[in-house]
């Protein structure tokens, strides 16, 4: 049996061969229209610094982070920054996969409840121990506090915000009704005001709503009642008393009607655009006030920023002050010096500032929000003042989520849900939620 | 029994769309084929939603899209194509093109030497075939969020971050398990007597596969061009993982960042770059779909 | 059977019923056409010998993660089978695998039904066939994009439009994406709606089941059902075998779905928490990628004896030419 041999066998002739040049000659075609891209052409830049920085976030603002940063290499000649920036979900898989390869970037977006994740295993700088190259005297003691672990700092806050309640003035108007002071109401003015929309609307739309299990909400409670949900030494605050009531008061308020039924809260995401406050259905919620702009355009452009109920009756301030985004250096990075630089210039050059405006926030440095306010459009003034008034009270200190916090969250998320359908009580949704947050930050 | 294989050459040039006319007339009453085509046409319009919604979201302006709710827009607005278009730092060409090329290759890559692997499973008896086709099988099976870190550590040994690759090298090498499993699925489908023929013939293994058993396979062949451009196409982490230059992105993540989870979201742009995206596929599954159907029924082994 | 008049013809070329299957040459030359047949199997299989470098090496690597505690950032540190021995303790772990048995169950063989049976309908010969199976395999088309996410939401949402249909018919419909009742219900219809997939395995393979069987058997009369039952199913057999074995393993590792659905959460109460999407978060979310490996492995298992259970099978319903 040779292959030399001419076929004798049948030649079934089809369009295999056609077909196959014409493919070919496309991906060649294609191939020489993309110039190499992708194929190892180009060089590795030049001489200088290269610097790898990355975020999450869309294209706008990336656009603007791109202007401040081109200030940066402007001023120093020889450093060029390598950006990059994907949508947070996505970006977190790739920050722990290159983190996890030796790969890491030199400067990058951090989240709150990741933090720990990342320094306690050591793969942060720790700013304190380069305190001469980044000043952060501007800050506010709340806000350079929420990256500090223990005697070490792992981030500069990009940006600051807090939770706020939004009121739509138009369906208030619209019945009549009148809105509460938004620096003294209480959780029973909340619930009462939620009834009336309610009823005056005859149920066309719902007073208040917004998600029991999201963590910054419920933590603003608990502060109130003089818990800390997570305490300074990473372990859980909150009691059962306080879970049970916070699901209690969120039930009664259903029952009542000023809070809309189970399920109305949709399991799939979406934004400003599509939620209930911009289509209408609900008067009231709780929104990161960073968000307050994107709200307030697609909800009709009237809404008024309250501050979360019940600030002034309970035990003590519950609200905090967040940061959506914090800026951390790896530990690994080759480029220290410069990437300390460009972290120096975000957090203090006014210019940059005002390049990037309140995309990640208010500023941390005060002085620095101060400068950027008259720049800013109506709607970011708003949650500007908002900020720079909690930013000057007098706030109990939060502390950094620990590890296993997204395990905390996750088992929260799914409790509620229980207690929201009735499959679960409140007292045993609390308890429930007690031992398994605690079982999640024993790992 | 006797095998023929006919050439295609002197067949008369009818269609496969002439050929299914034909057969629908044949032994169907005209109610029942009315029936038939009502049935399928109520499906098809489920099926269409999905695409008819997204082209008529497209057509909205911003503001519209999520209040105005029919499926005929109130308003038109053409805009967002020409401004989706350039909206990013690079013009949507330069990700149709990088996809495209990366699509093409994949193809090309998983045709060959999937082809190749699946003969040998499915027709070539040798030591330790069964042993393989299981450790192929099982290559399926493991859930590839384990494998994506110690993956990234080995590309990055080979230097291969930032270029296409880690996207391109792993089809040309047969990887893709599915493909080679289907190949061989229809290949043992196909008659012994094939073989035992050509041998006596005097064709070797590699003639007889490049001879008979390929064309012969044009539906897998087909089924397998036409899956992987659709997942290659589609395909998100590992350009997410392996790019980092905005001018190597693909279309799918070109089309992320147009989405903030924390600010206004471009959406009409995205949904009238979503739907430019599905052109495409689309386009390829189109083209493609007739050689779907050239199995042996129609190319003549009776 | 008469051939076309041009057509090359190899006419008795074996008796198909006595047709040697194997080489079966005995003596001396035994070995040597071993030998050589060998080569020509490994010579075919060349490529997919390389490329199990890049997946075994990889694949190695998590095997031994598996018996890890391993945090991305640091080294990992050998903990025997702790992991395993934690996997009895995880309830969420047993929720994953309770959503994942169920969704596989019911939607692998809703899917494969409606595949086939649409398939069985466009194969009959219909006008614009080219246009219906290019419409019935859209929704597979689609991927997992953003504009997706949406589309469900629209279609799904309490006031989206199947709960406007049910409404028509004075039904007031539940909230299928956020009711702990219905959330997995609703992904299993949103699979069954995807079967293109399988759809496009079945017209080919039913393609390639020689014609002139179904015309022997009109010639004897054989009614529809019969016709299905004794040489359709038959023939497509290695088809359908290959559509499940498929379809298995992947409803095994259902993730977009369910990453989809809650924003990567499982939720509503955990009711859609798959398999995959549970190894995801405790790998990526939570940092347990020693605790994530072991879990593939052991899902690995599982899906292995599922396979192999179905290899076992194939033998009483899957009919190869030979």
């Amino acid at each position: 049996m040779t292959i030399d041999q001419p076929p004798t066998a049948p030649r079934p002739e089809l369009n295999r061969r056609n077909l196959m040049k014409a493919s070919g000659l496309a991906g060649l075609g294609l191939s020489l229209a993309a110039c190499g891209r992708g194929f190892g052409g180009g060089g590795e830049g030049g001489d200088g610094t290269e610097l790898n920085m990355v975020w999450w976030g869309d294209s706008k603002r990336a656009e603007k982070t791109r202007a401040a940063l081109d200030l940066f290499e402007e001023a120093h000649s020889g450093v060029t920054i390598k950006t990059e920036y994907q949508d947070s979900g996505p970006y977190q898989d790739k920050l722990a996969t290159r983190f996890a390869a030796g790969d890491e970037p030199d400067l990058m977006a951090m989240r709150m409840d990741s933090l720990r994740e990342y320094a306690d295993r050591g793969a942060l700088l720790d700013l304190n121990e380069h305190a001469d190259a980044v000043d952060l005297s501007g800050l506010s003691e709340n806000a350079r506090n929420l990256a500090t672990v223990g005697d070490s700092v792992f981030g500069v806050p990009a940006g600051l915000n807090a939770i706020g309640f939004i009121v739509n003035r138009t369906v208030t108007d619209r019945y009549g009704i009148e809105i509460p002071d938004g620096d003294t109401w209480s959780w029973d003015d909340l619930a009462a005001f939620a009834k009336e929309v309610t009823d005056a609307s005859g149920g066309e739309v719902y007073g208040t709503g917004f998600e029991p299990a999201t963590l910054a909400n419920i933590v603003v409670y608990t502060r109130q009642r003089g818990e800390d949900f997570f305490t300074e030494d990473g372990e859980l605050g909150i009691t059962a008393e306080t879970v049970q009531a916070w699901f209690e008061m969120v039930e009664a308020m259903r029952q009542e009607g000023g809070f809309p039924p189970a399920g109305f809260f949709e399991q799939i995401g979406g934004g400003p655009e599509q939620s209930y406050i911009a289509t209408g259905d609900l008067a009231s919620q709780i929104i990161p006030t960073n968000n307050f702009l994107g709200y307030n355009q697609a909800a009709g452009g009237n809404l008024a920023l309250l501050r979360i109920p019940g600030e002034t009756q309970g035990v003590r301030r519950g609200q905090s002050v967040d940061c959506p985004h914090l800026w951390s250096i790896a530990a690994e990075s080759e480029h220290k010096d410069e990437a300390l630089q460009l972290l120096d210039f975000l957090v203090n050059d006014v210019d940059a500032s005002k390049a990037t405006g309140t995309t990640r926030g208010v500023p941390a440095d005060s002085e620095v929000a101060e400068e950027l306010k008259p720049s800013l459009e109506p709607d970011d003034q708003v949650a500007t003042e908002y900020l720079i008034g909690l930013l000057g009270e007098d706030l109990p200190r939060s502390y950094t989520y620990p590890p296993g916090g997204s395990a905390i969250a996750d088992a929260l998320a799914a409790i509620a849900v229980e207690v929201e359908f009735g499959r679960q009580s409140a007292a045993d949704g609390a308890a429930e939620f007690i031992s398994q947050a605690e079982e999640a930050l024993a790992q | 029994m006797s095998i023929t294989l006919r050439s295609s050459r002197p067949a008369p040039p009818r269609s496969s769309d002439d050929e299914d006319t034909r057969l629908e007339r044949f032994g169907s009453t005209r109610r029942s084929r009315f029936t038939r085509h009502m049935i399928l046409c109520l499906v098809g319009a489920f099926m269409m939603y999905p695409l008819v919604w997204m082209l008529s979201s497209s057509l909205k302006p911003n503001s519209l899209i999520f209040s105005d709710l029919s499926l005929w827009p109130t308003e038109w607005d053409l805009g967002n194509y020409a401004e989706g278009w350039t909206a990013l730092p690079y013009d949507f060409t330069v990700y149709f093109v990088n996809s495209l090329v990366i699509v093409a290759l994949s193809i090309i890559g998983n045709l060959l030497s999937c082809s190749l692997a699946a003969y040998g499973f499915a027709r070539l008896d040798f030591t330790g075939r069964k042993l393989f086709f299981a450790l192929m099988l099982g290559t399926m099976m493991l859930p590839g969020h384990v494998l994506l870190v110690p993956q990234y550590i080995l590309f990055a040994k080979l230097g291969w971050l930032n270029t296409y690759y880690p996207l391109l090298v792993p089809n040309f090498l047969a990887t893709n398990a599915f493909y080679i499993f289907l190949m061989v699925q229809f290949m043992r489908a196909l008659p012994r007597e094939l073989d035992d023929a050509a041998r006596i013939d005097g064709c070797g293994p590699f003639r007889t596969f490049w001879r008979i058993i390929m064309p012969l396979s044009l539906p897998a062949f087909a089924t397998t061009a036409i899956f992987t451009f659709i997942s290659v196409w589609n395909e998100f982490f590992g350009p997410l993982l392996y790019l980092t230059d905005p001018e190597l992105y693909t279309v799918p993540l070109a089309l992320r960042q147009f989405v903030d989870s924390e600010g206004q979201s471009q959406w009409g742009q995205m949904f009238a770059m979503s739907v430019l995206s599905l052109a495409p596929i689309v386009g390829f599954f189109i083209a493609g779909q007739k050689y779907l159907v050239k199995g042996i029924a129609t190319t003549g082994l009776k | 059977m008469t051939a076309p008049t041009d057509a090359t013809t190899v006419r008795e070329a074996v008796p198909a019923s006595a047709a040697p299957r194997r080489f079966t040459v005995r003596g001396p030359g035994r070995e040597r056409r071993r030998r050589r047949r060998d080569r020509a199997g490994y010579l075919f299989l060349l490529p997919w010998f390389i490329g199990m470098l890049f997946t075994i090496v990889p694949f190695f690597a998590s095997l031994y993660l598996a018996f890890t505690d391993y945090n991305l950032l640091n080294d990992p540190k050998w903990i025997g089978l702790e992991n395993f021995a934690e996997m009895f303790r995880d309830e969420n772990l047993h929720q994953a695998l309770k959503v994942t048995f169920i969704y596989s169950f019911v939607s692998v063989p809703l899917s494969l039904a409606a595949a086939l049976g649409v398939a069985m309908v466009l194969n009959r010969g219909i006008r614009a066939l080219p246009v219906y199976r290019a419409v019935f395999y859209l929704p597979s088309l689609l991927g997992a994009s953003v504009a997706v996410v949406l589309l469900w939401r629209y279609i799904f949402g309490l006031d989206g439009i199947v709960n406007g249909f049910l409404g028509w018919f004075g039904i007031d419909g539940p909230a299928w994406t956020s009711d702990p009742d219905y959330a997995l219900t609703t992904l299993i219809i949103l699979h069954v709606w995807t079967f293109g997939s399988p759809m496009v395995i079945f017209l080919a393979g039913l393609r390639q089941i020689p014609a002139m069987y179904y015309e022997a058997a009109a010639v004897d009369g054989a009614s529809k059902w019969r016709r299905f039952r004794s040489i359709t199913l038959p023939l497509l057999s290695p088809i359908i075998f290959f559509n499940l074995i498929q379809s298995l393993i992947a409803s095994f590792q259902t993730f977009t779905q369910g990453f989809v659905m809650n924003n990567g959460g499982g939720g509503p109460a955990n009711s859609t928490l798959f398999y995959n999407l549970y190894l995801y978060q405790q790998g990526f979310n939570q940092f347990h990628m020693g605790y994530a490996s072991a879990m593939a492995w052991t899902l690995l298992v599982i899906i292995a004896a599922f396979t192999a259970l179905t290899f076992f099978t194939a033998k009483y319903w899957v009919h190869y030419d030979n």
